[in-house]
């Protein structure tokens, strides 16, 4: 279930949060090594659907992307996304966002998601993979109780007006 | 998600499979028991590192493992829960050392300290070439995998080539013909005219038998007439070209079927043959001179991968090819990459533009797409 917090009160309503920015791991290495593994698995055995890149030289940036799930109003449409991820990865979420426009009752105008595993439900065990798999999901069952887009949100129920709006809304955007 | 369990109401119920399980017999004889190294190394990895466990610690409750360096700093810095399956972990007293499970891992890897060690290499020539090793280790695998099938699907594409360029009427291709009358029936090698049989059959074997980048490279084939002979078994063996007269194929059908004999593709992948620009790099090129067979590169990758990664991953990999070849002035490859949607026609590509985008763009057809590129010194 995501469980819909804004962003913003999120960081600061865990007071465990603040202490990522103090743990001084040794250095980036277990991070890029950590990394590095990742990629490699992820290009050995690609998901359907999901594939993710560094977007250069600097392994801590990547960009991802995510097709729409069959059978829903999201279906046929791709969506691009930045991953940042933190010196404290992956003991800390990476800073996931939209870089497509994405209307949807949990991501607001800028690209920020509200998905609880990029929070406080975050585990070490998440992954690239399983970030974009999760955000994948979420398209499809969006959390319309607490939504970052009202709009959306509203229109929701009403599936063939929200598929009619989304399509319009995407040819609009998606190349910017 | 598990996040829903009640995790607060703390229960000692067991699971279905806790309470049907059986203790297994304990091994005395001398059985030996197959595991397969993948199976086995996501037994002893750490799935917060990934890598192999060390200093193991067990969570008493779950019996989840993780290097206690890990799981000491993952408590540390986030929920106090099982980083596996969010059972509650008060603390650092939740979880037990595993000396044996170490023990274990070191009886299977007696010679760790090394594997580590090698690793730590590998990973320092990584970084050294950042991000970009690892689509080039991904690219090889990707070539490895290819290389079973390569030598006849090269010979494919170059069968395809020539048609293609022939059914064009690309005067190149004619005048490498060596001037031969065949040149204005070349347009019509397979729209099924029945005199045209014998005709198409010698057709791409003289296109073969011309120089040109892609032939140099097929190092399996050697020139001319065991060329030939090897062009019409293809013909032969893949469908005649009298059959397909007499059943009134179109061309376009033709080219569906034979390509459709090929595996099938993953969808996010896209096949690509690299090959040399034809006039930007001609042979007194000095990267040409050095590369002499390896010019032409076959690829499969992510199509979600962009020119930009194409060529760096070019650059990489013809810098680590050539080594010692190249004097350490030409380093610094730096490439410009073209897509030919017709013959003779280069269109430069962007950087950011993805090998979808260029394949949905520019290559409609169903078969690897063909990119040229060239070398600008910088």
């Amino acid at each position: 279930m995501a469980q819909n917090i804004n962003p913003h009160y999120a960081s600061s309503s865990n007071p465990a949060k603040q202490n990522e920015d103090t743990i001084k791991l040794k250095d980036n290495h277990a991070v890029s090594k950590r990394l590095q593994k990742e990629l490699m698995e992820l290009m050995r055995c690609a998901d359907k659907g999901i594939s993710a890149f560094p977007e250069s030289e600097n392994l801590f940036k990547w960009i991802g992307t995510i097709s729409g799930p069959q059978d829903t109003v999201y279906a046929g449409h791709k969506y691009k996304l930045s991953l940042e991820f933190p010196n404290s990865y992956p003991y800390a979420p990476p800073v996931v966002k939209f870089l497509t426009p994405c209307f949807h009752p949990n991501v607001d105008t800028c690209g920020l998601i509200c998905l609880d595993i990029l929070k406080d439900k975050w585990t070490a065990l998440y992954d690239v993979r399983t970030v974009l798999l999760s955000i994948q999901s979420l398209l499809a069952e969006p959390n319309t109780q607490s939504p970052l887009n009202q709009q959306a949100s509203y229109l929701w129920p009403n599936q063939t007006a929200y598929k009619k709006y989304l399509d319009e809304f995407y040819s609009k955007h998606k190349d910017s | 998600m598990s996040s829903t369990e009640p995790s607060q109401n703390k229960t000692w119920e067991l699971s279905l499979y806790e309470l049907h399980r059986m203790p297994q017999e304990v091994i005395v004889d001398a059985t030996e028991i197959a595991v397969s190294p993948r199976s086995l190394h996501s037994e002893l990895m750490c799935p917060i590192c990934l890598d192999m466990l060390k200093k193991t610690m067990t969570t008493k409750e779950c019996l989840h493992r993780f290097c206690s360096d890990c799981i000491v700093t993952a408590l540390r810095s986030g929920n106090k829960e099982c980083p596996t399956c969010r059972k509650k972990l008060v603390s650092k007293r939740s979880l037990r050392p595993d000396p044996n499970f170490d023990l274990l891992i070191s009886k299977i890897y007696p010679s760790r300290d090394e594997y580590e060690a090698h690793q730590e290499r590998v990973l320092a020539k990584l970084s050294m070439s950042h991000s970009q090793a690892s689509l080039v280790n991904s690219i090889t695998e990707g070539i490895k995998l290819q290389s079973q099938n390569r030598p006849q699907r090269s010979r494919k594409t170059h069968d395809d080539n020539s048609n293609a360029s022939n059914s064009n009427g690309h005067t190149d291709s004619a005048a490498q013909n060596g001037g031969s009358t065949s040149a204005p029936k070349d347009t019509t090698p397979t729209t099924g005219n029945p005199t045209a049989s014998g005709q198409s059959t010698s057709n791409p074997a003289s296109v073969r038998s011309t120089p040109s980048p892609v032939l140099s490279n097929v190092s399996s084939i050697s020139k001319n007439t065991s060329t030939t002979k090897r062009a019409k078994s293809i013909l032969t063996s893949e469908r005649s070209e009298e059959s397909e007269s007499s059943d009134g194929r179109t061309e376009g059908e033709n080219s569906m079927d034979t390509e459709g004999e090929g595996e099938p593709l993953n969808p996010n992948e896209i096949e690509l043959v690299f090959k040399p620009h034809p006039t930007e790099m001609t042979g007194d090129n000095q990267l040409m001179r050095a590369l002499r067979d390896s010019s032409v590169r076959y690829l499969k990758t992510t199509a979600n991968a962009s020119v930009d990664h194409l060529s760096k991953y070019l650059a990489m990999r013809l810098t680590l090819d050539l080594d010692a070849e190249l004097p350490e002035a030409y380093r610094l490859l730096n490439f410009c990459i073209y897509v030919a949607p017709s013959p003779g026609q280069f269109v430069p590509l962007a950087g950011s533009q993805t090998l979808r985008q260029i394949n949905d763009k520019f290559w409609k057809v169903n078969k690897p797409l063909e990119m040229y590129y060239s070398w600008k010194k910088t």
